[in-house]
């Protein structure tokens, strides 16, 4: 029987002119979606081609010069590995630096020279942009809002348009429990909305998936599977609210304009207002601040040091142990300031995205970025890949330096480490990854608290429509 | 007659629950946003005055002219909370000096500029218009026409004596009685919220009224856009799908669609390095000629010692991403050394030859960078704003950009003022006989009195030139009313009832 109603709202619904509209604006979307994706990918993945290749060029040149050299200059610049599913989610990347910088120089006195720190270059794309603001086209765009809009436009008459018809007391007539009704008519505009969803997204892949510049590995595949899915969790979302208001009114006229309300307050609106309240309360100070600080930090230490330092004579282990500790201490002092501010800035958006979660659209946007592999948690992955990285160079340095005979093994002075050039392939090299189950962890907050809103509105809708009268 | 219509209608209206439930969104979404973005004015209102303070106390510590700072920091506008435009997006804080020419991509900000939340959307007053005032149209529009049809009482209606250019008229006034009462009414409060914490002064009253006046238009359009379906459609639920999915497309989809269209040029890059070449041979010339000078008064070959007893930092470079040239002979000395005191007659003639040169350097390269930049950066812009206009949204944000005055213009404004001012120091220090003087470079003999320096003001443009920059979009937004309204009563004189 569910079936029968289910069925029979499938073929209202495929005639009618709402399919058709959906249809070609889900396709158009999902199609412009595409282009645009094979147009810019695969310059991109070739910018980080190159990048990297750089990346090993810079070390293995250092390399072969002395252990020295390398352990001042760092490991060079670190690059983030594009997504290959940056088409379902552009997660705001272009506000997002693509490298972190391990060989930030600042200073050299006489044969001293300041060792690299790992910086977070910030990237401010907005500053020198006059271009007017818009967000992409990608799926997290298209589902968040498109296939929201059209979900609530398939559902807003489902109930009320039956009541005001008078074909709603024939159904019930029948002898068909009022659930059933209601599940019939969840599982009939859940498919006439899948279905131009379900053709955008074939459309969409076809086209990607037969370019010869961009290839979808098998995760790739999967990731895509758990992002359709977590688009359908979504659709089922409006669906029940559409019903829920649905069978509380009377006329459809006025559901309508009781969901669009509410579909603009929640979508549109509450995202960006809440984030004006969160940032308000932003603390990580303005960059040039950062400079006044490190300068200041660092004329602290040299006022300390440099009158014990001149006190012994040059060329002597105690001079270079001094000169040793006052380079290390630098870099560390100044690694600690830069990381400081990172971890202030990342917790202030934390801050926001937590508060932001109370809108869906902001939810499903949030799963979509971690499972394409873009966006701020992805951001976050990558910093941590860059600091385990770090460490793992930084012991690769010490271990080659101890197992040099020859050198003093006193750390920041070129005469009392190992001049001996290193084979480049010892050389530990950054490699950036992408992890679907550290992505999942922090998805599954996410994904549990759709579900809690699609169950909450399904038994609101069906506790509406029991208690209704006709 | 018309009276009586109008009377029936409005009534039609104002009683029905799509009034209430508008009027009640729309007062609480800009109440909501009202005190948010006063507050975030505050906000940066304090984060400029600080801003001012601390560049005021830089300044009285340079004890040099050469190692003079001067900073000039753009206020925040209090109309960016009806339209953030640019305002809160470009650079506020610009260094001025006279071998460096300001604009607005050699900006930086003072506040907080954490990226990562960049990424999120701000808002501001005519983004809920935009969003919320064209959607509360079409929901009146819709069914203006389809709905007495398919009721059957427009035939009643048209058996009277009366034409049908008249009943769309007195639709049309008696709708937008109906709708002005929650634009203004969310107007008056957010006025009030503004005005309790922020001195508004009568220009930023009339630039208000014009913003004001753009929604009364770009709301009446969006009317017209749903009593042109209205009309068209023979059914109210036809009416009312194509009116959402025509809302679907202008509002949602359209605006953001253009970026995909419009691809920047791809020889951007081959470009800015032609520009940057040319630059740079001007900045070649430059080092030739202070070689040249060196030369000439014998210090060229003890350089390095000239250099050091001045503690002299000399360059000059070009950025190869903004194209900025910067030309800078710095010293950097708390006290010269006897035996160096005879280098300072050649450095106060090399002060007053080079400062002056490297000005005229950095006003030759801004010819060439100004084009360059024009080109590069804000021709792009103007294309994806007048793409952009093709759908209401568009024009109508130009609008009321260029009535608060934070579109480009604008915010441009301030980088011409920032250029005057560099010109009016340069001609301070000539005025001050600085270069050939001996605080240029040492502040030995005492320190610079910085108390008579010009100081940096900026007036944003009056009233009437923004009337003029909103002008063509205001007038693009009557036109466009008046067109439909047209088609609409030319279609419905010829439609059977």
């Amino acid at each position: 029987m569910v079936w029968d109603i289910a069925k029979r709202e499938l073929y209202d619904n495929l005639n009618s002119l709402r399919f058709a509209l959906a249809t070609v604006l889900l396709l158009g979307l999902m199609l412009t979606n595409a282009v645009v994706h094979l147009r810019e990918h695969p310059e991109r993945v070739q910018q980080y081609r190159e990048r990297v290749s750089g990346h090993q060029n810079h070390i293995a040149a250092h390399a072969e010069s002395s252990l020295y050299d390398l352990a001042q200059q760092g490991p060079g610049d670190l690059y983030k590995k594009p997504s290959d599913l940056r088409f379902c989610a552009e997660g705001g990347e272009t506000f997002m630096a693509d490298r972190a910088v391990g060989g930030y120089h600042r200073w050299s006195t006489g044969t001293l020279k300041s060792f690299w720190i790992l910086t977070y270059p910030s990237a401010t794309p907005n500053r020198d942009n006059v271009r007017p603001e818009v967000t992409k086209v990608d799926w997290g765009f298209i589902i968040g809002y498109v296939l929201s809009l059209v979900a609530l436009l398939f559902t807003f008459d489902s109930i009320s348009g039956e009541r005001e018809r008078g074909t709603l007391r024939l159904t019930l007539a029948n002898p068909i429990p009022r659930h059933t009704v209601l599940i019939g008519k969840f599982l009939g505009a859940f498919i006439s909305v899948s279905i131009p969803f379900i053709l955008a997204v074939l459309v969409n892949l076809l086209v990607i998936s037969t370019s010869s510049t961009v290839h979808l590995d098998a995760e790739a595949w999967g990731r895509l599977g758990i992002i359709f899915f977590v688009a359908v969790l979504y659709t089922c979302l409006f669906l029940a609210f559409g019903l829920l208001v649905s069978a509380r009114v009377q006329r459809s006229a006025v559901s309508l304009v009781i969901l669009l309300l509410v579909w603009i307050v929640f979508v549109v609106f509450m995202p960006s207002t809440l984030v004006s309240i969160a940032g308000r309360s932003t603390s990580s100070g303005p960059t040039y601040d950062l400079w006044e600080r490190s300068s200041k930090l660092h004329g602290e230490l040299r006022r300390d040091y440099s009158p014990r330092r001149h006190k012994e004579p040059e060329g002597t282990t105690k001079r270079m142990e001094m000169d040793g500790a006052y380079v290390t201490e630098d870099a560390e002092q100044q690694e600690q300031l830069h990381e400081e501010r990172l971890t202030r800035r990342i917790a202030e958006v934390h801050r926001a995205r937590a508060i932001t979660r109370i809108s869906p659209v902001t939810i499903v946007q949030n799963l979509i970025e971690s499972f394409a592999g873009t966006g701020f948690e992805r951001h976050l992955q990558f910093l941590e890949n860059v600091q385990t990285y770090v460490r793992e160079f930084r012991t690769s340095i010490v271990d080659t330096d101890n197992a040099d005979p020859e050198s003093l093994h006193i750390f920041g002075v070129r005469t009392g480490m190992s001049q001996e050039p290193v084979s480049p392939e010892a050389v530990p090299k950054f490699e950036d990854t992408l992890n679907l189950s550290k992505d999942f962890n922090t998805a599954a907050m996410e994904l549990l608290l759709l579900t809690l809103f699609v169950l909450v509105l399904l038994s609101g809708a069906y506790l509406a429509f029991v208690r209704v009268e006709v | 007659m018309l009276k009586t219509l109008i009377g029936r209608e409005l009534l039609d209206n104002l009683m029905t629950f799509r009034f209430a439930a508008v009027l009640l969104i729309t007062l609480l979404l800009v109440v909501a946003n009202t005190v948010v973005l006063v507050q975030d004015y505050e906000q940066r209102l304090e984060s400029y005055t600080g801003a001012i303070r601390t560049h005021y106390q830089e300044l009285r510590a340079a004890k040099t002219y050469s190692t003079m700072a001067i900073l000039v920091d753009r206020a925040p506008n209090p109309l960016s909370i009806f339209n953030v435009g640019l305002d809160k997006r470009l650079g506020n804080l610009v260094g001025i000096y006279h071998g460096f020419m300001p604009t607005l991509w050699n900006a930086q900000m003072h506040g907080t500029d954490n990226p990562f939340i960049a990424f999120f959307f701000s808002i501001d007053i005519v983004f809920i218009f935009e969003v919320v005032l064209s959607l509360m149209g079409l929901i009146f529009a819709y069914d203006a026409i389809a709905g007495e049809r398919e009721r059957g009482t427009l035939r009643l209606v048209l058996a009277q004596p009366i034409g049908r250019g008249q009943i769309l008229l007195a639709k049309y006034i008696s709708a937008m009685a109906c709708l002005l009462v929650p634009l203004t009414l969310s107007l008056l409060f957010a006025l009030l919220l503004l005005t309790r914490s922020i001195p508004l002064s009568t220009a930023d009253f009339l630039r208000i009224a014009g913003i004001v006046f753009a929604s009364f238009a770009y709301l009446s359009l969006f009317y017209l856009i749903g009593l042109l379906i209205s009309v068209a459609t023979r059914r109210t639920g036809t009416a009312l799908m194509i009116a959402m999915f025509v809302w679907g497309f202008l509002i949602l989809v359209y605006p953001n669609l253009i970026r995909a269209t419009v691809n920047p040029g791809g020889d951007i890059q081959a470009r800015i390095k032609i520009v940057e070449n040319r630059i740079q041979q001007i900045l070649d010339e430059y080092e030739r000629e202070r070689q040249k000078f060196l030369e000439k008064e014998g210090i060229a070959g003890e350089t390095s010692e000239f250099s050091k007893a001045l503690g002299l930092h000399s360059y000059a470079f070009v950025d190869p991403v903004t194209l900025m040239s910067y030309v800078e002979n710095i010293s950097l000395i708390s006290e010269i050394h006897p035996e160096f005191e005879k280098y300072v007659p050649s450095a106060k003639r090399y002060y007053s030859f080079v400062e002056p040169l490297s000005a005229r350097t950095v006003e030759k390269t801004w010819h060439i960078r100004k084009q360059a930049l024009d080109e590069i950066y804000v021709k792009q812009a103007a294309m994806d704003r007048l793409l952009l206009k093709f759908s209401p949204v568009g024009v109508y944000d130009s609008a009321t950009q260029a009535w608060a005055g934070t579109d480009l213009k604008g915010v441009r404004d301030f980088f011409h003022a920032a250029r005057r001012y560099r010109k009016a120091v340069i001609d301070y220090l000539y005025a001050k006989e600085a270069m050939p003087s001996r605080e240029w470079f040492i502040d030995d003999k005492g320190a610079v009195d910085w108390s008579t320096l010009p100081q940096f003001t900026f007036q944003r443009s009056n009233v009437a030139t923004n009337a003029k920059r909103a002008l063509p979009d205001m007038f693009l937004l009557l036109i466009c009313n008046l067109v439909l309204f047209m088609a609409i009563v030319l279609i419905f004189i010829k439609s059977e009832v």
